[in-house]
């Protein structure tokens, strides 16, 4: 196993310079500018470019620019909070952003789990339809909707959570973005553990293990669950790297600066801030990549016989 | 659910009763639609970034409520005879560290922004004229001193002109001429400058309590050693961050925020509330919003916008008072003409420039029956009876801005049979970009004044100007301009703004762009909030008079 | 006791046993099987998808959205760009919008009186919106996008996703390995980068929508079908097939695929309404359909914005989303059932 979660980390560091240079290409190639400006002369911009190393060859700005951050400097921004290195405007979103994010992850699987458990154990009855309902109002409404709701009504008409979020109180002033970023994921869990769960049900070895006399707490959590978390780790992973890095239009809404809207800034607001995109981009892919790499081995833990790392890697 | 939402109630109301009443110097809570980008003034670029700098630093002059320049850190001044020397003394004031605001400081800062050639490096250079400031900014000579800005002592702050600016004390407001002490930025890491309370010097009414870069909210307390001490009456003011207009107003009412801005359909509701009403102020925001039309062969099949009847058609058949009152409706004024009203008014007279909306009547106005005419002589012209061409305007520039474009759309294609307009929303930076690079037909865009003379407009139809963007060219109106600015006008007052109507006329009788609006702010205030100075160009908002009753 | 009696029957007949004889442990109910297996499979699907009612409500609630998709915006005098409005006395413009959803007739049932105010006698069902355009008109006509975005996220899902998703799991190793790199790689980018990139070589528009959503749509999908490649593949009857000669795409295809349907189809109905915001997006940064034309997700996004002053703008769009997800799933249910003949409901 070990040598083959090296090969892997390998393999991952490669797959992110691929990323990171396929980003340094296509920022570049994106209309629009890293300096815009109304004020400025083209000869003043051409001046700038060619202070922040634009013109030069793009395999000479991509080495210097790895060399940079291989010493832990992202540079700083073209059009976006143009004096602060980019280091220290990330350190704070990416605080931010994994806080809010790890407990809305915690509270959507969990929640998601026990409701989906619930509905499959009564299939057919009054709390499947229920789970069903909740479910689909949970994917179909956007996380920024039940934001405003929750705002209005425990911020506004009780006014118990703060209207905005605040770092000093940040335990508390997070709860309402939580519970809003949590719905999606909550209703996916929901609707697959339910689903597979009826599934695994009505397999052969589940119908062995009730012939055999097993029934209750035992069965579920001992047979059914076991089998039916395969699906379910596999669309929880995408989530988890979703919800860490941030969701643009809750941050906004609810004043939290975070990975999310820093992301949308840097591509799509005064200008294209290339060093940010790059940043968030390496945070991005590495995360995910991350996160896939815990996925494959998780399989084979949940289910001994699968083995994703082929014959010679496993010793 | 019920006993939890009776625990929920339960929990509120203990809350709501263990918040004491508000303690006594509490902090006025306002709102920023954007984060604040930064705080040094090389790089501050928007008029947030601008307010919360202007909070803490203050320049020579600085605004009374009307907007005039008056003393600040310069306790008087004195102009040459010829008009090209200014002679600043500055009275007894200290950064926040502790050291005394010297001439020198002055010198520092403007001789970085040339140097740094930044942005609003232009104010140096084009519209405040100083001597030697076009060849640093454009890299023809790095020696700083060339810059025609000196410290005859540590009081004496003295600039050098190439040509008089009649409006040049009006530009030490703005914050590109701000001191910087030098000392103090040179015993920093470089890049930090302005990045925390530690990294960021005080002279001002108000000293940075709370920042980091990229946070929703910061706040200023006040600054015991301001030389105006007594004048300030804030404890402090919290800055947060608002995204939505619909959010901001939900925020008013909670008491979250004493100062808001709300857009339209916020401000038809507020103005149905009869509370909240009473809490409305619409202030100008300077900037006009206008179409831009490109002229060059290379866009609008062709060039056909190049025809000026067939722009005269299109400007003439939008109903402007119908995009105000219906879909900007935040007391936003329909605007006829190429300056807008309400930001220039005249030295020797008082007037507004552009108090008279109905001077160009005959070429800016809505009329479809006069706008069919024009556009049967472009077709008659041009030999084409149907054209169709694409509207850019950027889609993170405020709630109205896709109503407007919608609006516009509507109107243009009912007068107009056979003209169609495409509309393509972008980011304003690719807006621009597009613009710049002459590469679309008609653009949604905006122009703010960054002075009080109508030329912060006028002078961007000048030929090869980086703002004229629809490439129109005419010489009789690039001499007017220059005449204005440095040739035979500029020490007559009244003659260079005859001169300056004289060019207005040239841009709208030929509709080298279409005013449609100048944009006010819908601001809600507290009730008890007062004193808070409003102006268009520069700051928009000032506090130093500000109470809370 | 059936037994006993039984017993003591003369041992020359041999013992038939009868349906009482066995007692299930659990107190589920197992129907058993009526009319499987003397059907082909397909037929047999067929009958159990219309036998289940779920699945029928479901199909019921599809086509009327998609009727009213058709036919909704002609229901009505207005157009989906027309706004609403006229020239008072003074030639000022007044617009209707604003208006929150109103029937005259049932004004008039009720009261027995004329509804009175500016445009009082106008019928808007879902009301208009802040540009004066009736929403009934608009929501039905943004539901005609939604729904093309919808069908083809469930083909890109089912023919990319699956195939890649089942491929790389089944061949796993050094196939593996570079199939989920790229699939890394085809995540990393942000999509916004990459539209902006092709919108520079290709129209804006629904086209490059679905370009954009061919790019990385069906990541999720290959995701999970390759998870429950890697379950089922080391199954004993995957061994017996490949040991009696079965060549790969069979084994995939035929043997593989059916038992994997179940999570297949979950994804498949959870990754339409996240394609259905992606497109409002993608409209709003410019990249996709442009105003006055709209799609459920850019109502929803409209309906936002003003959702404190204006809140019945977000309800329509958001109703019809749900309903196309109540229906999709309930359908979904009901292939998943009728497909994967195991099921205790066959």
């Amino acid at each position: 196993m070990g040598k083959y979660v090296c090969k892997r980390l390998g393999m991952a560091l490669l797959t992110l310079l691929i990323i990171t240079f396929l980003l340094f290409l296509l920022v570049r190639i994106m209309p629009g500018n890293p300096f815009p400006s109304e004020r400025m002369s083209a000869e003043q911009i051409a001046n700038k470019r060619a202070e922040m190393g634009l013109d030069d060859p793009i395999l000479t700005q991509f080495i210097r620019y790895m060399g940079n951050v291989l010493q832990g400097d992202f540079g700083k921004g073209t059009s976006l909070y143009n004096g602060a290195p980019i280091r220290t405007v990330l350190s704070t979103a990416i605080s931010n952003s994994f806080r809010i994010g790890g407990v809305a992850i915690l509270l959507g699987t969990l929640v998601g789990l026990a409701l989906g458990i619930t509905a499959a154990l009564n299939k057919g009855r009054f709390l499947d339809g229920f789970c069903t309902v909740f479910s689909i109002l949970g994917v179909c409404v956007p996380s920024y909707v039940f934001l405003i709701f929750l705002q209005y009504t425990f911020s506004f008409r009780i006014p118990f959570f703060p209207y905005f979020f605040d770092p000093t109180r940040f335990a508390f002033s997070s709860v309402i973005p939580a519970v809003s970023l949590s719905l999606f994921t909550m209703s996916t869990i929901a609707r697959f553990t339910r689903n597979e769960m009826v599934e695994v049900f009505d397999s052969d070895y589940v119908r062995l293990a009730e012939a055999k006399g097993m029934y209750g707490r035992n069965l579920v959590m001992k047979h059914v669950l076991r089998n039916a978390l395969i699906p379910i780790v596999t669309v929880l992973a995408p989530l988890v790297v979703d919800l860490l890095t941030g969701a643009l239009v809750v941050e906004k809404i609810y004043g939290i600066n975070g990975i999310g809207k820093l992301m949308v800034d840097a591509i799509a607001g005064e200008g294209i801030d290339y060093n940010y995109v790059l940043a968030l981009g390496i945070l991005y892919s590495a995360l995910y990549i991350g996160i896939m790499l815990v996925v494959d081995l998780l399989y084979g833990v949940l289910d001994p016989r699968i083995r994703v790392a082929s014959k010679g890697e496993e010793a | 659910m019920k006993k939890l939402l009776s625990l929920m109630l339960a929990l509120a109301i203990v809350a709501s009763c263990a918040i004491p009443a508000m303690a006594e110097d509490k902090y006025l809570g306002v709102m920023l639609g954007t984060n604040v980008m930064s705080l040094d003034t090389n790089l501050a670029t928007d008029g947030d970034s601008f307010e919360v700098i202007a909070d803490c630093i203050d320049g020579l002059l600085q605004m009374d409520a009307d907007g005039a320049a008056v003393p600040a850190i310069a306790e008087s001044y004195d102009l040459s005879d010829d008009g090209l020397t200014y002679t600043f003394h500055l009275r007894d004031a200290k950064w926040s560290n502790g050291d005394a605001v010297t001439a020198n400081d002055f010198v520092f800062a403007w001789r970085r922004i040339a140097q740094e050639a930044g942005e609003y490096a232009y104010m140096l250079d084009e519209i405040g004229n100083i001597k030697g400031a076009a060849e640093i900014i454009s890299k023809q000579t790095d020696d700083l001193t060339t810059l025609g800005v000196t410290a005859a002592d540590d009081k004496t702050f003295v600039v050098e002109l190439n040509v008089p600016v009649s409006f040049f004390p009006s530009l030490m407001y703005f914050p590109t001429f701000y001191p910087i002490n030098e000392a103090f930025y040179n015993s920093l890491e470089e890049g930090t400058y302005g990045t925390s309370p530690e990294t960021f010097l005080s002279n001002g009414a108000f000293v940075l309590e709370d920042y980091t870069p990229g946070t929703a909210n910061l706040s200023v307390k006040k600054n015991p050693d301001y030389w105006d001490a007594a004048r300030i009456q804030l404890p402090g003011i919290k800055y947060q961050v608002v995204g939505s207009s619909d959010n901001a107003l939900t925020a008013f009412r909670t008491g979250a925020l004493d100062v808001v801005m709300i857009s339209g359909n916020q401000v038809a509701a507020a103005e149905k509330d009869a509370a909240l009403s009473q809490n409305l102020k619409v202030t100008g925001a300077g900037y006009m919003w206008y179409l831009s039309f490109s002229q060059t062969d290379k866009n609008a099949q062709g060039g056909k916008l190049a025809n000026a009847n067939l722009r005269l058609a299109i400007t003439n058949a939008i109903d402007r008072d119908n995009l105000v009152d219906n879909y900007v409706m935040d007391g936003s004024l329909a605007t006829y003409t190429a300056v807008p009203p309400q930001f220039a008014a005249s030295s020797t007279t008082g007037a507004d420039f552009s108090a008279d909306q109905d001077m160009f009547a005959d070429y800016v106005g809505y009329d479809p029956e006069k706008a069919q005419a024009y556009f049967e002589k472009a077709k008659e012209e041009l030999g084409v009876d149907t054209f169709e061409f694409t509207m850019i305007y950027g889609n993170n520039e405020g709630d109205e801005v896709a109503k407007v474009a919608q609006a516009i759309k509507e109107d243009v294609e009912d007068a107009l049979d056979g003209l169609t307009i495409n509309l393509q929303p972008m980011t304003k930076a690719e807006r621009l970009d597009k613009m710049q690079n002459d590469n679309y037909d008609v653009a949604l865009t905006r122009w703010g004044p960054d002075y009080a003379d109508p030329m912060t407009y006028l002078g961007m139809w000048v030929t090869n100007n980086s703002n004229n963007y629809g490439f129109w060219s005419n010489a009789e109106y690039d001499q007017l301009i220059a005449d204005c600015t440095t040739g035979a006008y500029i020490t007559d007052y009244d003659a260079r703004w005859d001169a300056m109507y004289k060019a207005e006329t040239l841009v709208l009788q030929e509709a080298v762009i279409a005013p449609l609006y100048t944009k006010a702010n819908a601001n809600l205030i507290t009730a008890g909030v007062e004193g808070i100075d409003f102006h268009p160009v520069a700051l928009n908002r000032v506090y130093k008079d500000t109470v809370i009753k | 006791m059936a037994k006993k009696e039984l017993q003591l029957q003369a041992p020359a007949a041999p013992y038939v046993p009868v349906k009482e004889d066995f007692v299930l442990l659990t107190k589920r109910d197992i129907h058993t099987d009526t009319n499987f297996a003397s059907q082909s499979y397909w037929k047999g699907v067929f009958t159990h998808f219309f036998k289940n009612r779920r699945a029928v409500v479901g199909l019921v609630i599809i086509t009327v959205i998609l009727l009213l998709a058709l036919f909704g915006p002609l229901m009505n005098g207005f157009g989906y760009r027309d706004i609403v409005q006229y020239r008072n006395e003074k030639n000022k413009r007044v617009v209707a919008k604003g208006i929150s959803p109103q029937i005259p007739a049932i004004h008039r049932l009720l009261t027995g009186e004329e509804p009175e105010g500016n445009f009082a006698d106008y019928t808007f069902l879902f009301g208009t919106d802040d540009l004066g355009r009736d929403l009934w008109t608009r929501t039905w006509y943004g539901a005609r996008v939604s729904l093309l975005i919808a069908f083809v996220t469930i083909i890109i899902d089912m023919i990319i996703g699956m195939s890649y998703g089942l491929i790389s799991g089944y061949f796993g190793g050094a196939v593996d390995q570079v199939m989920q790199r790229f699939v890394e790689i085809a995540n990393s980018v942000p999509r916004l980068v990459i539209v902006s990139v092709l919108a520079i070589f290709m129209p804006k528009g629904m086209g490059l929508v679905i370009v954009a959503l061919l790019l990385t749509e069906w990541i999720g999908m290959s995701k999970i079908a390759r998870a429950e490649m890697l379950k089922i593949k080391e199954q004993e009857y995957v061994l017996a097939s490949r040991t009696l000669g079965a060549r790969n795409g069979h084994i995939i295809f035929k043997e593989i695929l059916p038992n994997t349907i179940g999570p297949i189809i979950t994804q498949v109905m959870f990754s339409i309404p996240t394609a259905i915001f992606t497109e409002a997006f993608l409209s709003f940064v410019g990249v996709g359909i442009v105003l006055p034309q709209c799609s459920v997700g850019t109502l929803i996004e409209d309906g936002f914005n003003n959702i404190t002053t204006l809140p019945y703008q977000i309800l329509p769009p958001i109703i019809v989303l749900a309903l196309l997800m109540l229906g999709f799933n309930f359908i979904g249910d009901g292939l998943r059932e009728a497909l994967a003949p195991k099921l205790e409901d066959m």
